[in-house]
């Protein structure tokens, strides 16, 4: 179950959070959906290591190796001999390989950020058009209850939570949306996941 | 126009303001899509004229075999040089007053190295076999000569068009999300694709910054290096006047040159139709207007090296071609000269001048022609007075070539006007954010702005 609160300002998205964390529920659950970035901590902090580099960075590699492949691949498949200048020219490999490295590494970044963010995605999820306006949602994945699991890197939000995890999950989000009434949420939607 | 100062308005009302030009169009839009349409169409014209009939109908001719199209070729890829480069340079550095320059740097790049790549398809000659330049196996037995500077060019000119365009659309990325939460129509579903899903997590956003000054800080070196590569077509030959060591920085600070100049008057156009004046303020004309001043005098150093060195070495035919260049082009020199480097630097040492925008675009404009004149005259008197005297000849353009040089200028703006209209001018999300770091501060006895940000 996710819960989502539109807040008209930074300052009752901010006190809606902290509530939110003072009841229990913990910051890996709770994500801001915003039309323009605030810094880290504003609202919530992200402490999930970003690998996309990583990605770019053997995109690269495999770019060098088309390149390089490519330019002296080609010139050693069929030689152009001209006078003694060497088969495989060095400069113009050079370029060819530096270009495909490049190349690479820039579709590398953009795709690797796309997987990063689990996008795209076009199924249907909990959003607000009011965001757009200067709105700020605050989005809470509910537990469905039960045994309390601690919040680790690689845990996904909705199967760790604190103490409050004892609770149902409706009472869960009765909590929920008391608190984010506290501090002037303008709406709150709800979906269930299936 | 309203005298609110941005920080005062709602998110709202400056979304209004900032895709107003996503507004539907008017009469007027369309008259100028049918005008700029109508010379794309002569434009098309003169090259099915060229196609059918030869490249006779040009002005080529021994010993001149590149002319105004491969003008045109260094013109434009030099342009399309500092809208990707000046908005990675200003990201980096977190220039404050980049946010509302930044699409209209970004879509430049794009638009003017599409047009710049057709002029080699267009030189050609026997344009329909233009894919023989790509390397890849064929029946034919052939494979393109890595050692060619002209494969090379085609292989930096896809790297550069694939990577400003991937720039440009990770630069917008947000701001269709935006326009999307407006939009109805054709618009929602266009919007909807290329917005991918976006929901502004606070996650996406981490990410999306991380891609950002990574991608910023790949392109900078690819574009250095395409001009490097343009110059490398002249440099790596052996025709007096070409083959010089300070040929690829003289072009990259050249193509800088000509492609700032090229954001400034774009600038002003945007700011002047979409009534932008308050987001590109005169303290952007006077921050653009400082580098514009600062890339002046680098290149009016780089050509006083260049002339200098022949000059001093009087080499005969290097003399030859720079004696020929002066004698037969005094006035487009004398312009050149004028308009490139002696107006612009008196200029823009004043801040009066800096901010006022008919005077920054008089000045822009003027660089662009000294621009494309120095194209001109870097290309035709080498080739006319070669090592050869009995082969030494002169070039002047044809009616086919001219036109096809009016229908690539009308198709840049065209392809601009369209985007302008169909896409956010400004980058939203860019201005949202800065706007919402500022705050007034008191500081003694007065307030002072502050900004949050981070070390």
């Amino acid at each position: 179950m996710e819960l989502l609160g539109i807040f008209k300002d930074a300052v009752s998205a901010a006190t809606a959070v902290d509530s939110l964390l003072r009841e229990g529920f913990v910051e890996a659950q709770i994500t801001s959906l915003t039309s323009f970035p605030y810094p880290d901590g504003v609202f919530v902090k992200t402490n999930q290591r970003i690998w996309f580099r990583w990605f770019t960075l053997g995109c690269g590699i495999i770019g060098a190796g088309v390149g390089f492949f490519l330019a002296a691949g080609t010139a050693w498949l069929y030689p152009v001999q001209t006078g003694d200048k060497p088969i495989i020219a060095l400069f113009p490999t050079g370029i060819v390989t530096y270009e495909l490295t490049m190349l690479f590494f820039m579709v590398g970044t953009i795709v690797g950020m796309f997987l990063e963010m689990k996008l795209p995605n076009f199924a249907h999820r909990l959003y607000d058009p009011d965001i757009a306006e200067g709105c700020i949602g605050i989005s809470l994945s509910i537990h469905p209850g039960g045994e309390p699991v601690a919040c680790e890197p690689g845990v996904r939000p909705t199967e760790c939570i604190g103490g409050i995890a004892l609770l149902s999950a409706a009472e869960q989000k009765e909590r929920a949306e008391e608190i984010m009434r506290a501090a002037d949420v303008l709406r709150i939607t709800t979906e269930v996941q299936p | 126009m309203s005298e609110q100062p941005i920080h005062h308005k709602s998110a709202s009302r400056m979304n209004d303001e900032m895709l107003s030009s996503l507004r539907p169009p008017t009469l007027r839009w369309y008259g100028l899509v049918f005008l700029l349409g109508a010379v794309v169409a002569w434009g098309l014209y003169a090259f099915t004229y060229q196609v059918m009939n030869g490249m006779y109908v040009t002005g080529l001719d021994r010993p001149v075999m590149w002319g105004v199209y491969i003008v045109n070729f260094v013109f434009w890829i030099g342009l399309s040089h500092s809208g990707t480069m000046v908005s990675a340079i200003l990201r980096l550095s977190q220039a404050n007053w980049r946010r509302p320059i930044l699409r209209a740097a970004e879509a430049m790049t794009v638009f003017t190295v599409a047009v710049g790549g057709l002029f080699p398809l267009i030189h050609l000659g026997r344009n329909w076999v233009f894919f023989y330049l790509l390397p890849y196996p064929n029946q034919r037995g052939l494979w393109p000569n890595f050692r060619s500077p002209l494969l090379w060019d085609a292989m930096a000119i896809t790297t550069y068009i694939i990577g400003s365009s991937l720039f440009l659309y990770l630069g917008m990325l947000p701001d269709l999300a935006v326009a999307r939460d407006r939009a109805n129509g054709w618009r929602l579903k266009l919007y909807t694709a290329l917005a991918m899903g976006w929901r502004g997590t606070a996650r996406e956003w981490v990410v999306y910054h991380q891609a950002s000054t990574l991608m910023a800080a790949l392109i900078i070196p690819v574009a250095v290096s395409v001009h490097s590569i343009v110059a490398w077509d002249f440099a790596v030959t052996v025709v007096p006047g070409w083959h010089s060591t300070i040929f690829p920085p003289y072009f990259v600070i050249g193509a800088i040159h000509s492609g700032v100049a090229a954001v400034i008057t774009l600038m002003i156009i945007i700011r002047k139709v979409f009534h932008l004046e308050e987001y590109l303020t005169p303290l952007h004309f006077d921050n653009m207007g400082k580098l514009q001043l600062v890339i002046t005098l680098l290149w009016s150093y780089a050509y006083f090296v260049e002339v200098q060195t022949t000059w001093y070495a009087h080499e005969p035919i290097e003399w030859e071609v720079f004696s020929f260049m002066s004698g037969k082009y005094t006035v487009a020199l004398l312009v050149m000269l004028l308009g490139n480097s002696i107006l612009p630097i008196i200029a823009l040492c004043f801040k009066r001048l800096r901010r006022s925008i008919p005077a920054m675009l008089a000045i822009t404009l003027l660089i662009n022609v000294g621009m494309f004149i120095e194209r001109f005259l870097i290309i035709v008197p080498s080739l006319s007075h070669k090592n050869m005297p009995f082969v030494w000849g002169t070039y002047s353009p044809s009616w086919v070539e001219l036109s096809i040089t009016a229908g690539a200028f009308a198709g840049f703006a065209l392809m601009y006007t369209i985007f302008a209209k169909t896409f956010p001018m400004v980058a939203v999300s860019d201005v949202h954010e800065y706007e919402s770091q500022k705050a007034l501060i008191s500081l003694g006895r007065t307030r002072v702005p502050s900004l949050v940000g981070k070390e």
